[in-house]
């Protein structure tokens, strides 16, 4: 559409078009960065490890490192949850999906990212609980490291979250007949 | 209502959920919210985020994501094309030729990719055309194929190895070790009856293959840099220098240089094999939150000790118990991939195994062995559709081709199991260092 004089403003129609489209996008973004971050901790797990080896190799010793891969671990996988979503690489059995056609395929689609939505949201919630606890209690670890836990704990919620936001995105784009593209980075 | 209508409605709700499609994480959450709703009164959501928490932030599972991220570089380098040129000059002039090609290159791909649909593609992307070019039997390049590819789940570093040793809490260097020799003597086992095969062919007359060289023996000297990768990094565990996590970083160290001395190593494979092994780990990574949380609500529902219990009362020899489940995980890996099943089944399975008396160490290789065997049960196995997208061929011929491989590992098994010093000579010799 080029830009005219006589260019009718956008129809409220246009105009939801054009923002669902946008969101669309953003969350793309959202999903894509999120793996970038996970990505990151799973390079820092290795770090971590890494140094592990040579404080033990100079006979040092930096206390906690231990905790802190395990904490970079569960951040890597919460964070990288909704990018695997994203590129269908979660396992699922095909067996029945694969020999549905059109709308049976539709409405067993519909079922599987309901159930799905509901699991995702539930886990988000109670581990937003166990965040706001461990910081309302000022919860540490008690391993060497004593970490305040609610830091950690953070990132699994926030994975958590992001996937809840990724599967009820797919929910709803299913259900406006939309194929799923899983290229889709958010670049477009 | 009484516990056992309980109890099938529990089983009923986790195979409608995965039966249904939706993803085997998910389900595992969900059908162990429904259990702990079902026979206790305690808080559901708080002790799943309590167990999830802990389980996904255990130090143990750090070796994961590395040795998946090791896999993953080495993939993106050019590994798989000089297997075939190096391997080829090697082997060829065994009875049987260049199908050993498919086995022994199955065998060095599967030590460092750890996922056996993985090795399937990537060694028959290379060997198939190859062989057909030499004309030989379509029945023996599938079948070959087939069977080789499943050592990827057993010759360490073996992914669902780590899986299984988080699950059930056995050390993971061990399992590692226990896991070389009965790979080793799967691999050749298959090779015995690629030889046998070449030898009747031999007498028989048919032998079409040219002797035309591919590849030289120059180019094998390619191989010796993986090689010693791996060989550095399992001796590295074995000798209890490093951990499996420390052997793992490690091992991700030596295939970056790796990658870089062959030029394959810029900022485009560096991504792509991290992003790779991100969603990888991730993806196996939920599916053990799920099973963790299986693991407590099942531990309420009170299955595992009933079942543990019901078994012990049928007074099973325990030859027949090992039968017993060597069918129930064939049948279960006709739906199942072989890392969902073994998550899946362990909450049950562990306190069964654990009081019949078995070593967890011996149980783990025995049970890859047989999930493995489960990916080429005809007619349905997960390697055999991977074959059906890179032959063409239908499924019957696949599976056809497949059969002598699947009994050559009904016989791996009964040896496992009448020699069980096959899985535990070395872990035991290992901890007597």
């Amino acid at each position: 559409m080029s830009r005219t004089v006589g260019r009718p403003l956008p129809s409220g129609r246009d105009a939801m078009h054009v923002f669902l489209t946008r969101l669309d996008n953003a969350l793309n973004r959202l999903y894509t960065g999120s793996g970038y971050v996970a990505a990151f901790f799973l390079v820092a797990i290795g770090l971590l490890v890494f140094a592990n080896i040579v404080t033990r190799v100079v006979s040092g010793y930096i206390p906690g490192l231990t905790q802190y891969s395990g904490y970079a671990m569960a951040a890597s996988s919460f964070f990288g949850l909704a990018y695997t979503f994203q590129h269908n690489e979660h396992i699922r059995v095909e067996i029945l999906l694969s020999h549905l056609r059109g709308r049976a395929r539709w409405i067993a689609e519909l079922w599987c990212l309901g159930v799905a939505t509901v699991v995702a949201g539930f886990l988000a919630w109670y581990l937003c609980r166990l965040v706001y606890f461990s910081w309302v209690f000022q919860e540490h670890s008690e391993g060497a490291d004593a970490t305040l836990l609610w830091i950690p704990q953070s990132g699994a919620m926030l994975g958590a979250v992001v996937l809840t936001i990724c599967v009820l995105h797919r929910l709803v784009a299913t259900a406006a007949g939309r194929e799923h593209d899983k290229n889709a980075d958010g670049d477009g | 209502m009484d516990e056992l209508t309980l109890t099938f409605l529990f089983i009923g709700a986790l195979l409608i959920l995965l039966g249904s499609g939706i993803w085997v994480a998910v389900s595992l959450i969900g059908v162990a919210a429904l259990g702990m709703m079902m026979f206790t009164s305690r808080p559901v959501g708080d002790a799943m985020a309590t167990t999830i928490w802990g389980s996904s932030s255990s130090w143990t599972l750090t070796a994961l994501p590395l040795f998946i991220w090791m896999g993953e570089i080495l993939f993106r380098t050019r590994l798989s094309e000089d297997l075939f040129r190096g391997l080829a000059p090697l082997l060829r002039r065994l009875p049987g030729g260049l199908l050993h090609v498919n086995i022994a290159g199955c065998a060095v791909f599967a030590a460092i990719s750890g996922s056996s649909a993985a090795t399937v593609a990537t060694v028959g992307k290379m060997s198939i055309p190859e062989l057909r070019k030499r004309r030989y039997p379509e029945s023996m390049i599938t079948g070959t194929l087939a069977g080789a590819g499943t050592l990827g789940l057993l010759i360490p570093p073996s992914i669902i190895l780590i899986i299984y040793g988080v699950t059930v809490n056995e050390s993971i260097a061990r399992l590692f070790i226990a896991g070389i020799l009965p790979g080793i003597l799967l691999a050749l086992m298959f090779m015995g009856y690629v030889a046998t095969w070449g030898v009747i062919r031999r007498r028989r007359g048919l032998e079409t293959e040219s002797l035309e060289a591919i590849g030289t023996v120059k180019q094998a000297l390619l191989l010796v840099p993986v090689i010693l990768l791996i060989v550095a990094v399992m001796s590295s565990i074995y000798t209890g220098v490093a951990t499996a996590t420390e052997a793992a970083v490690l091992g991700v160290i030596g295939a970056l240089l790796l990658s870089a001395l062959q030029g394959s190593l810029n900022r485009t494979s560096f991504t792509a094999s991290l992003l790779g092994a991100t969603r990888t780990s991730a993806m196996i990574a939920f599916i053990l939150a799920g099973s963790a949380f299986l693991s407590l609500s099942m531990g309420f529902t009170g299955l595992p000790r009933g079942l543990a219990e019901w078994i012990a009362g049928l007074d099973l020899s325990p030859w027949m118990l090992i039968v017993a489940l060597t069918i129930f995980y064939i049948i279960l890996g006709c739906f199942l991939d072989g890392i969902s099943a073994v998550v899946l089944t362990m909450a049950v399975i562990e306190p069964l195994i654990r009081q019949a008396g078995f070593d967890m160490i011996w149980f783990g290789i025995f049970l890859v062995v047989v999930v493995e065997m489960a990916q080429i049960t005809p007619p349905i196995g997960f390697n055999l559709f991977v074959l059906q997208g890179m032959t063409g061929h239908d499924m019957g011929f696949i599976a056809r081709s497949a059969l002598p491989m699947f009994l050559i590992m009904v016989v791996g098994v009964a040896l496992l199991s009448f020699f069980p010093g096959i899985a535990t000579y070395l872990p035991e010799a290992m901890a007597r260092r």
